[in-house]
């Protein structure tokens, strides 16, 4: 096929599927209900003049990125965290109007507050601000985007929203790139070797300047860093039965990693070759079945490291992407003999958020239906989980 | 099983639900009122699942520091929204 035939077809037909927790309007469908099955949200799919390119999902709401730089938001605004100026809940997606003259290039949903980057390196949060996790130099809550005024000289890259703390990464070679703001009580902001309390102005993250890092994560009191190299760092509570760490640790001296996915209690980590790793997970929900995950020989740097284990019932599948809630996880596959990819889903399933048609918990992953299955060839999916629930985009 | 173990100081007081909370996996908040923790109530639960956690606190401090702990942690409530700078 010619080069221009292909240009031709990037008129692509998007769809958007929710599941999951979905009393707060979180899942986009216009009612206040759990779903066990994926929804497909018409608003989003199909028609959008602009598809969506890139979603976060929080404790019960959920921001979306289309490539144009607009943002949406939906779901709890119990703390202003939708951005629309007031404490509204919306079912239904709807534009944040204050950051209409900015074209956000990154966004992230914590519990209860969200972080908004644009393409000048402003960075903008709003939501419950009781623990500094705005990054405003107080500890009130914002129900509008402001402007975070530390970092007026700086350029902000990306912001990373966890339960009560938020980190910003900074563009470019500088020394100091990764700051942390709001709840460090359990060492998730790792700008002390000291046990702090709440710090509501940015600080630098310790242990990180001489790494070039690629993109940061946050959710629960977990933070985490991956390097352009693809070592992986972490900090905060500690996973399984290990303590907490004040100060970023690299995760697996041996192996490298592409994306890194963070729960409550669990984090996923995913190589170069497609091959998925678990950190903690045998909490509740990750894989309630120790025995069944089969642990990496592993040289450790610290006696409390928490062991990686390889995720089962993948094998010779190769995963292009992963995604962690509080206490489930999903992933996306590449091509399986034959058929486009697929998502897989496991862990805790109480409110459906494995999209399974239940309720019950899954101890290795499972695939998700989505409907119909397109009938064209490339097909791509991206996963998305907020704290109980699942989003996914198939873009065809 | 207790999903989690939680400090008293670690909850945060919800004046509309009149209780301490704490967030859930769920997405909904745990939670317990000050009357359930002068009776020796130890267990926080979720109004929306099946989940609860174990609240660790001092007796003597509910009875009497309860009102001053709480007020650091309020959120700001409905009828006054917060300024926007």
């Amino acid at each position: 096929m010619a080069a221009n035939e292909r240009a031709n077809e990037e008129v692509h037909e998007q769809e958007v599927w929710s599941w999951g927790a979905g009393t707060e309007g979180q899942l986009g469908t216009g009612y206040p209900q759990d779903h066990h099955l994926p929804q497909l949200l018409p608003s989003l799919s199909y028609a959008t003049t602009e598809p969506i390119s890139f979603l976060s999902c929080g404790g019960a709401h959920t921001i979306a990125l289309t490539p144009g730089g607009r943002v949406l938001t939906w779901g709890r605004s119990t703390s202003g965290q939708l951005g629309h100026g007031d404490m509204v809940n919306s079912l239904n997606p709807k534009r944040v109007d204050a950051l209409q003259s900015f074209v956000i290039t990154h966004v992230s949903a914590g519990w209860n507050h969200s972080g908004f980057v644009s393409d000048t390196g402003r960075l903008f949060t709003c939501g419950d601000g009781s623990f500094g996790q705005l990054g405003h130099g107080d500890y009130s809550s914002r129900c509008s985007p402001v402007n975070v005024l530390y970092f007026s000289s700086r350029h902000v890259e990306q912001i990373a929203c966890g339960m009560r703390h938020s980190l910003a990464l900074l563009k470019g070679n500088v020394e100091d790139h990764v700051y942390g703001f709001g709840s460090g009580k359990r060492g998730q902001l790792g700008t002390s070797r000291d046990r702090i309390q709440s710090i509501s102005l940015p600080q630098i993250t310790l242990g990180l300047e001489d790494n070039k890092i690629a993109s940061i994560s946050a959710n629960g009191d977990h933070s985490a860093a991956l390097s352009a190299d693809g070592h992986l760092y972490i900090w905060g509570r500690g996973f399984g039965s290990t303590t907490d760490v004040y100060c970023p640790h690299r995760a697996s001296a041996s192996l490298t990693f592409t994306q890194a996915a963070l729960g409550w209690n669990h984090a996923l980590l995913l190589t170069g070759d497609g091959t998925v790793f678990m950190l903690g997970g045998n909490h509740h929900g990750g894989l309630s079945n120790p025995q069944k995950t089969i642990l990496v020989k592993h040289t450790a740097e610290q006696s409390n490291e928490a062991l990686v284990g390889r995720i089962p019932n993948l094998d010779g599948i190769k995963v292009l992407q992963v995604a962690a809630g509080a206490e489930h996880s999903a992933l996306v596959t590449g091509k399986v003999i034959f058929k486009n990819g697929v998502i897989m889903t496991w862990g805790w399933g109480e409110h459906g958020q494995l999209g399974l048609g239940n309720s019950d918990d899954q101890t290795s992953p499972q695939v998700v239906s989505l409907g119909q299955r397109p009938s064209k060839e490339c097909t791509m999916y991206n996963v998305y989980c907020g704290s109980g629930f699942t989003f996914v985009t198939r873009t065809i | 099983m207790s999903y989690d173990d939680v400090e008293i100081e670690d909850m945060e007081w919800n004046n509309e639900l009149q209780a301490f909370t704490y967030p859930c996996p769920c997405g909904d908040l745990f939670q317990i009122t000050k009357d359930e923790l002068k009776l020796g109530e130890e267990i926080a639960r979720c109004p929306s699942c099946s989940l609860y956690i174990t609240v660790i606190y001092n007796m003597e401090e509910i009875s009497g520091e309860s009102d001053h702990k709480s007020k650091k942690s309020i959120e700001p409530s409905k009828q006054q929204p917060v300024a926007v700078a």
